[in-house]
């Protein structure tokens, strides 16, 4: 069979991943990409178009040294933190990771030693200009007995293509705390994969909000690499219009003594569409694996959607490991309790949605950045459910 | 204060009437006992009154404060002054007490034209309202009646009360599930709120909780109506002969 190519397709030279790919089959990229969004664009924002962004980062206050992305290059001037040449290499064939091989102008290089006690913010942002693919990939690496926090801030305006690839090592001993906000543009299409190696007794800590974009789809991949490591994967999705987010990890245990938890909240609002795609592998001899998932829906239109594919693939025999998934609306009892105490309908439907996300924000143990998210998710509420009872 | 008149109600999604003409009048000031057997439509009053979905009156009214209450929502209601003590307080994970007390209290003065409590004055306020209750600041910490006893959540049903200063209290079966000393805790708080100002109306299965709360006048409710009505004396009575005599006196 001849499928002929989109547009975008002939533009960027690629295939791009369809329905009729198991991975892919809620997002379908032939489709979603809808236009072409030519790579390796060279545009030059205007200051106060980087201002502005800048400001909107919900960090803005929460400090620590800021490395600067603008429209896919690194703006040293912007930056407290000196970049390096990336030299990354993930060898996985995904079709994320094959645009981002192509197309990347410049990433993140960061080599954390040490403890480092204020957050890191890898901010990239893209100005409004003709529609364009924006890549970039970085590598992160915390060395043996390291511990940092990174932030990873996506913003943008206008519309464009935002691939992101990062490739991460977490190593003996150390601690990665990771903190993901897609915030992308709202005609902005976002595809990005995070691979993680975990390395001897290291927590990784991963937290991801995703509320940007049109269309959004975020591939995580943790690999633990030594025995006695821990890893949180968990995120929220605070969601409205007719957005579309797809989230597939692959949680891989291949040694023993290692723990996987993954906890989703994810708010949908009118048209708004969602997918947790989690898949748990424990490999031969990777006994004593204790690994969880558990993705909930929360759907505040009976128009907006939710769809979740847990997956467990277990090849050894002493192990621990289970998933959950469930969706639906607010509770009826919890609104009418807060209701006879006096709570307006409105407000106290978004009392209970804070706290349904909360729990998600929760995980994330830096309080700065926490009560940046919460402040987040306040505004996020006001906007979408003001008056609507 | 409450002028309840004819009320037939009904559930809304099937044909059980359950209220079958229920007349009550309730002046400020006054304690009023329902007493009842289980199924004679006590929670099904309780629910009315606040504004819970799922019932529907088909006849009757609701005055209350010379105001139809029945036209009310429920939050309007609770800001006009009515307030519910649940038979089960329900568990809301991941909403702290103290911010649902607090959003409570100021959704109540923001609508009625009030002045909303800075955070320290509401503190100052919770702290010493629930000293009197047994309430510790750990309870106050968790989310709203997670986790907590039987007995913590009906005493923080009385805190909440003690907090809004609702002028109609509908307490419903306020002593279920609690041990002798929980139940004087509550009590005591219940007492002390009693002023000529505010009004309540005690549901109540057993004759036991009316040792600690006096009411002023006994109901006893069978089959949807108001079939007796007396003194605290009526309690008692009902407590030696049971409600055998008024299940047949209603049909």
């Amino acid at each position: 069979m001849v499928v002929q190519k989109t547009a975008a397709e002939m533009n960027y030279g690629l295939s791009l991943p369809h329905r009729k790919m198991e991975d892919w089959r809620w997002t379908d990229l032939r489709q979603l990409v809808d236009k072409p969004y030519p790579p390796r664009q060279t545009v030059v924002a205007a200051a106060k178009d980087v201002e502005r962004l800048l400001r909107s980062s919900p960090f803005a206050k929460v400090g620590g040294a800021r490395m600067v992305f603008v429209n896919g290059r690194y703006a040293a001037e912007l930056s407290q933190l000196k970049n390096d040449t990336v030299t990354s290499t993930i060898n996985v064939d995904e079709p994320v990771i094959t645009m981002n091989a192509a197309f990347a102008t410049d990433g993140a290089c960061l080599k954390i030693s040490g403890t480092v006690d204020t957050p890191i913010e890898l901010l990239f942002i893209t100005t409004n200009a003709a529609a364009r693919t924006i890549a970039t990939r970085n590598v992160v690496e915390i060395e043996q007995g390291a511990a940092a926090t990174l932030i990873e801030t996506h913003l943008g305006e206008g519309s464009y293509l935002s691939n992101s690839v990062t490739q991460i090592r977490v190593g003996e001993g150390a601690r990665l705390d990771r903190i993901k906000v897609e915030l992308e543009a709202a005609d902005a299409i976002h595809l990005s994969h995070v691979h993680t190696t975990l390395g001897k007794n290291s927590v990784f800590n991963d937290f991801t909000l995703t509320s940007g974009a049109k269309t959004n789809r975020q591939n995580g991949t943790v690999e633990f690499k030594g025995q006695g490591s821990e890893a949180k994967v968990s995120g929220a999705f605070m969601l409205g219009g007719r957005q579309h987010a797809d989230t597939r990890l692959v949680i891989d245990h291949q040694v023993p003594h290692c723990t996987s938890r993954e906890l989703f909240k994810c708010v949908m609002d009118d048209n708004a569409r969602g997918i947790f795609q989690g898949k748990v592998i424990v490999q031969r001899g990777a006994q004593k694996t204790d690994g969880k998932q558990s993705s909930h829906a929360l759907l505040l239109s009976e128009t907006a959607e939710f769809d979740a594919k847990p997956e467990l693939e277990i090849f050894a025999d002493d192990v621990v490991c289970g998933h959950g998934a469930t969706s639906g609306d607010l509770n009826h009892d919890h609104l009418f309790y807060l209701m006879s105490r006096g709570i307006p309908p409105a407000e106290a439907k978004s009392l209970l949605i804070a706290a349904f996300v909360g729990e998600a924000f929760d995980l994330i143990a830096h309080e700065g950045i926490k009560e940046a998210l919460v402040k987040f998710s306040n505004k996020w509420l006001s906007q979408h459910r003001s008056g609507r009872a | 204060m409450l002028e309840i008149k004819n009320l037939h109600v009904k559930l809304a999604d099937e044909d059980r009437v359950i209220l079958n003409g229920l007349t009550l009048s309730v002046k400020a000031g006054e304690v009023h006992a329902i007493m009842g057997p289980n199924g004679s439509g006590k929670s099904t009053l309780s629910y009315v009154l606040s504004g819970r979905e799922g019932y529907e009156v088909t006849e009757g009214s609701v005055i209350y404060k010379g105001e139809d209450l029945l036209a009310m929502t429920p939050s309007e209601r609770a800001a006009k002054g009515v307030f519910l003590a649940f038979q089960y307080p329900i568990e809301i994970p991941g909403v702290a007490t103290m911010q649902f007390l607090k959003v409570a209290l100021n959704s109540q003065k923001k609508a009625r034209g009030e002045k909303e409590l800075s955070t320290p004055d509401f503190m100052r306020l919770v702290k010493e309202r629930a000293s009197k209750l047994n309430i510790g600041p750990d309870m106050l910490k968790r989310p709203v009646n997670v986790g907590f006893s039987g007995g913590e959540k009906k005493r923080a049903e009385i805190l909440q009360m003690a907090v809004l200063e609702p002028s109609l209290c509908v307490l419903d079966e306020t002593d279920s599930g609690l041990d002798i000393d929980a139940l004087r805790v509550v009590a005591d708080g219940v007492n002390g709120l009693r002023s000529p100002d505010r009004a309540m109306i005690v549901i109540t299965h057993y004759q036991r909780l009316l040792d600690y709360i006096v009411p002023d006048h006994v109901h006893v409710l069978s089959r949807g109506r108001i079939v007796k009505s007396g003194g605290k004396s009526l309690a008692l009575e009902l407590e030696a002969k049971g409600y055998a005599q008024f299940e047949s006196e209603a049909a």
